[in-house]
């Protein structure tokens, strides 16, 4: 996050703390989309299977689904 | 797989800044900053209000798709209406809803409850119940030995084309793995293990749903052109369209065993996103960055980013083979009912693809990303439908 830079580095005309912010700034998003993706990837796992369970155990029949 | 229109471009409301260049190797002139506490961190109430935006299109989806054959019944309109599957409803309630939303202002705090990759995953689990076991191991063989062909080859190919267009070596890699792989998720692993900008990832994810949202009328058009068998059909969709949504949405269209076999293929490519990850990790971090001391990407990596899903998707068939083999045939009508909630969330990812689709997006970055995706999207298609025609010729589901 641009709060997260030092003020002096980034003040600083071609500094490369400015630019090595920026990489870690930007990046920071993507990782985290990631982690979203992964989580998400469990999530689904988890709840269809569990929403398989219960249709084949009779807790969801025939009819409650439009 | 999926797809897709994403967490990734969920979370990353905030628009590029104008010296944000995704699409070409030029400097950026200022470091673009991500506000602490604005649009791309939306409160849970506003997120919630997204899904129910999701819910009550998927729910007009399907009363669409019920009740407009009735409606068209008796009329010269009655085979088009009986023709056009949920797909087609989903996505257009879908982006009808992104322009209403995008309005009336209120797109980049409802856009958190945008699951796209939730919704497909959760539709693919379900769809694995509807796969007889015996079917996703005849298809394994040809849909890896499809997945090996055509993804270096398409990988690769936009590799080259991106480099002589002169994109940023992260857009790049992004692109091609995009291009290649599974799309939005491909994306984000990509932009992961480059270090890529946010407004990068963005754009790409942008890219591939401009390209995905024709492919889903597209390929199932040119598949009954071309005299496609089902199974082909099936391989072409799923080895070619980028997002896992809409490979599903494609095959639907067809029909259910090209969709069947789509999401065997889709779901082969995704595991192969592990290694590509990998071996972008290891390519940047040693040959582009050349980070000193840096550690070598090992299987704990791999494992990261294998899709999950996959996972769930081969247990639910593994769980329902087993089930229908033990209740007969009285066990259709439960794998009946997991059909409708399938259904239900494929309904659901489709319209979330359409209210995270961004025109703006794609103006931010001038044609030469465009022209890439173009081309490869275009490579992906010929060699995919050579590969799928030589292996599936003759699968029979």
């Amino acid at each position: 996050m641009s709060s997260e830079t030092p003020p002096d580095s980034a003040s600083k005309p071609n500094a490369p703390n400015a630019e090595e912010a920026e990489a870690s700034d930007d990046a920071a998003t993507p990782d985290e989309a990631g982690r979203a993706a992964v989580s998400e990837d469990w999530a689904a796992v988890v709840v269809g299977l569990v929403l398989l369970a219960l249709v084949l155990i009779g807790a969801i029949p025939e009819g409650v689904i439009p | 797989m999926a797809t897709d229109p994403t967490p990734a471009v969920a979370a990353d409301d905030s628009p590029a800044p104008e010296s944000a260049d995704p699409g070409t190797s030029e400097p950026f002139a200022e470091p673009s900053t991500v506000e602490p506490s604005g649009p791309s961190r939306p409160h849970w109430a506003f997120a919630a209000l997204g899904v129910l935006i999701v819910l009550v299109l998927g729910a007009l989806t399907r009363f669409l798709e019920q009740s407009v054959p009735e409606w068209a019944a008796g009329s010269a309109l009655a085979d088009v209406a009986a023709a056009v599957e949920y797909p087609v409803y989903a996505i257009a309630l879908g982006l009808l809803g992104g322009l209403v939303i995008s309005l009336t202002r209120l797109r980049d705090k409802v856009s958190g409850g945008f699951r796209t990759e939730f919704f497909i995953k959760t539709g693919l689990v379900l769809l694995g119940a509807s796969i007889n076991l015996s079917v996703i191991a005849r298809a394994a063989g040809p849909a890896i030995a499809q997945a090996l062909i055509v993804v270096p080859l398409v990988f690769f190919f936009t590799w080259w084309l991106a480099g002589r267009l002169g994109l940023d070596e992260k857009l790049r890699a992004l692109v091609s793995s995009a291009v290649s792989i599974c799309g939005v998720s491909a994306a984000i692993t990509a932009a992961g293990a480059v270090r890529a900008r946010r407004e990068q990832l963005a754009y790409t994810a942008s890219l591939v749903i401009l390209f995905a949202l024709p492919s889903i009328f597209l390929l199932p058009w040119l598949a009954d052109v071309f005299g496609l068998s089902a199974p082909v059909a099936g391989a072409w969709i799923g080895g070619n369209i980028d997002t896992t949504a809409a490979v599903a949405a494609a095959g639907a269209i067809v029909g259910e065993e090209a969709l069947q076999i789509a999401a065997v293929v889709k779901s082969t490519q995704n595991v192969l996103m592990g290694l590509v990850a990998v071996a972008l990790t290891a390519y940047f971090t040693f040959r582009v960055e050349r980070a000193p001391g840096a550690k070598r990407p090992g299987l704990g990596a791999l494992w990261t980013r294998f899709p999950k899903f996959a996972l769930g998707f081969l247990l639910a068939s593994v769980v329902a083979t087993w089930y229908l083999d033990v209740a007969g045939e009285s066990g259709a009508a439960q794998i009946g009912v997991v059909t409708d909630l399938r259904t239900w969330f494929l309904i659901l990812a489709f319209v979330s693809i359409g209210l995270e689709f961004r025109l703006a997006r794609l103006r931010e970055a001038g044609w030469r990303p465009i022209a890439v995706f173009g081309g490869a999207a275009v490579f992906n298609l010929a060699v995919a439908l050579l590969v799928a025609s030589i292996l599936f010729r003759g699968f029979e589901v």
